[in-house]
């Protein structure tokens, strides 16, 4: 009986309380900085060598390269397309963390719903003009080379 | 009201009759609209989160949409099932709900019928709803629908015995069945001239058998919807199942202002000098505070188990409200 009285006196206080719920798509929903979110591309970081394709789990990421039309520059190869076959991405970071120059990097923007799965098709263009909550850490952990050296 | 009942039965009498009628339905439906709301948004508060609050200006019109959700859903008769009584059943439990709200007295002026044995034509029409459950559960021709029918049969008929019984107190006191002179009985000053005090103990008792015949939580076994599957109202989809539910909050509706008839002082207001705020007033802030009641047990505490629940009815409630009888008949000889 006692035991009752205090669930009533909880509950009834429990009215008053702070509530936990967030109002989810009228207010942003803030994610941690290491969230992978859809990609974002910069094209003048990239050498094409190929790495991100190498490691794509589902092959998703597709891109050629040109030659560099400019003689003087060390970076033999100049991107020419890159696209990344969203419908079968699955935002796992792998390509990330292998580019060495961070041509390729996550955000934290994953509200990419579309009406037509033609939009999931991202080019280039798209990638490098999502720039908005870019991921601050895009490295692994360990440094580089770090079990070579050990293995070697 | 009373004047238009003793006379004869003329095409505008009628007219006049059927229009109250309407009038008191659609009451009844407002009321039922936005129990199911507040319901829904009160135990939310208290479960930290905010009840419904997007359909309409603060989730007003959630129970609107869930009702032309129902009535949009297909309307499925299992093929075994027994036609006549599986369509007969939601209307069976709701009629009842609906009629008994005659005889309550509102207010000093509004009633729409002053029966001498008003408390008697409740407890009698209210368990008719009993007969609809276990038609319910019986025409679904499903066996599980049939236990859930049984189950919540006994449920409401054994402690409807601690109902009327508990009732026996304030009767004993007043001295009437009549609703109106039970209120008037309450003493027009003080609240703790209301029923409530002398009988605390039949209040009690009546309460929870109260609670126990809306078959709500804690004891709303028959209908666990967690539990067993919705019990005898498996088979019902859409609209026939949106009438059990109604028939449900109806009684509500109806246990809420009994309660506040005989237990809580009716129209009467707690003290003197606030009598100058209408009793209809005093009558729905008692009658609120009733609901809210049950809002706040339905979110406090867990469901009892069938055996508890009926060993709880015929061994401490009984008992209880025939210890209040006689305490209270021994009193009343010994003051007089």
């Amino acid at each position: 009986m006692k035991g009752i009285i205090k669930g009533l006196g909880v509950t009834l206080k429990s009215l008053t309380e702070k509530k936990v719920t967030y109002k989810y798509p009228d207010v942003p929903l803030k994610m941690p900085d290491r969230f992978r979110g859809i990609q974002h591309f910069e094209p003048d970081k990239c050498i094409v060598c190929n790495q991100c394709v190498r490691i794509c789990p589902t092959e998703c990421i597709s891109l050629t390269g040109k030659k560099n039309p400019d003689p003087e520059s060390k970076v033999k190869l100049v991107i020419d397309t890159y696209d990344i076959n969203f419908e079968i991405c699955i935002l796992c970071d792998l390509c990330t963390e292998v580019c060495p120059t961070e041509a390729i990097v996550m955000t934290n923007n994953f509200e990419l719903a579309v009406y037509s799965r033609d939009e999931l098709f991202k080019d280039m263009r798209w990638l490098h003009a999502n720039n908005t909550n870019i991921r601050k850490e895009n490295t692994p952990a360990t440094p580089k080379g770090g079990a070579k050296k050990d293995a070697g | 009201m009373r004047s238009l009942l003793e006379q004869n039965l003329s095409w505008t009498n009628f007219a006049v009759f059927l229009a109250v009628g309407i009038a008191t339905l659609l009451v009844v439906l407002v009321f039922v609209t936005y129990a199911i709301y507040f319901e829904r948004k009160v135990i939310g508060w208290m479960q930290y989160r905010y009840g419904p609050n997007r359909v309409g200006p603060l989730g007003l019109l959630q129970t609107v949409a869930d009702v032309l959700k129902l009535l949009m859903k297909e309307d499925t008769i299992p093929k075994k099932a027994d036609r006549a009584l599986f369509i007969l059943a939601p209307g069976i439990a709701f009629v009842p709900a609906f009629a008994v709200l005659a005889t309550f007295p509102f207010s000093r002026h509004l009633q729409l019928a002053d029966l001498n044995i008003g408390l008697l034509y409740y407890v009698a029409l209210s368990g008719i709803t009993t007969i609809a459950i276990v038609l319910g559960g019986w025409a679904s021709n499903n066996k599980y629908s049939l236990l859930g029918g049984m189950r919540s049969a006994a449920q409401m008929i054994s402690y409807e015995v601690p109902l009327v019984i508990s009732v026996v107190g304030v009767i004993l006191l007043s001295g009437s069945l009549n609703l109106r002179k039970i209120v008037e009985a309450q003493g027009p000053d003080w609240f703790w001239q209301w029923n409530f005090v002398p009988q605390i103990v039949g209040f009690v008792v009546f309460l929870i058998a109260a609670v126990s015949e809306l078959n709500r939580t804690p004891f709303d076994l028959p209908e666990a919807e967690s539990e067993l599957v919705a019990g005898y109202h498996v088979e019902y989809s859409g609209f026939r199942f949106a009438f059990f539910m109604l028939a449900e909050y109806v009684y509500v509706f109806a246990i809420a202002a009994l309660t506040t008839i005989l237990y809580l002082g009716g129209w009467h207001a707690p003290f003197p000098f606030l009598q100058f705020i209408p009793g209809v007033i005093w009558f729905a802030l008692k009658f609120s505070f009733v609901v809210f009641f049950l809002f706040w047990l339905r979110a406090t505490l867990p469901r009892v188990r069938v055996d508890q629940l009926m060993g709880f009815a015929w061994k401490v409630l009984l008992p209880l409200s025939l210890a209040n009888i006689f305490v209270t008949a021994i009193v009343k000889e010994l003051l007089r």
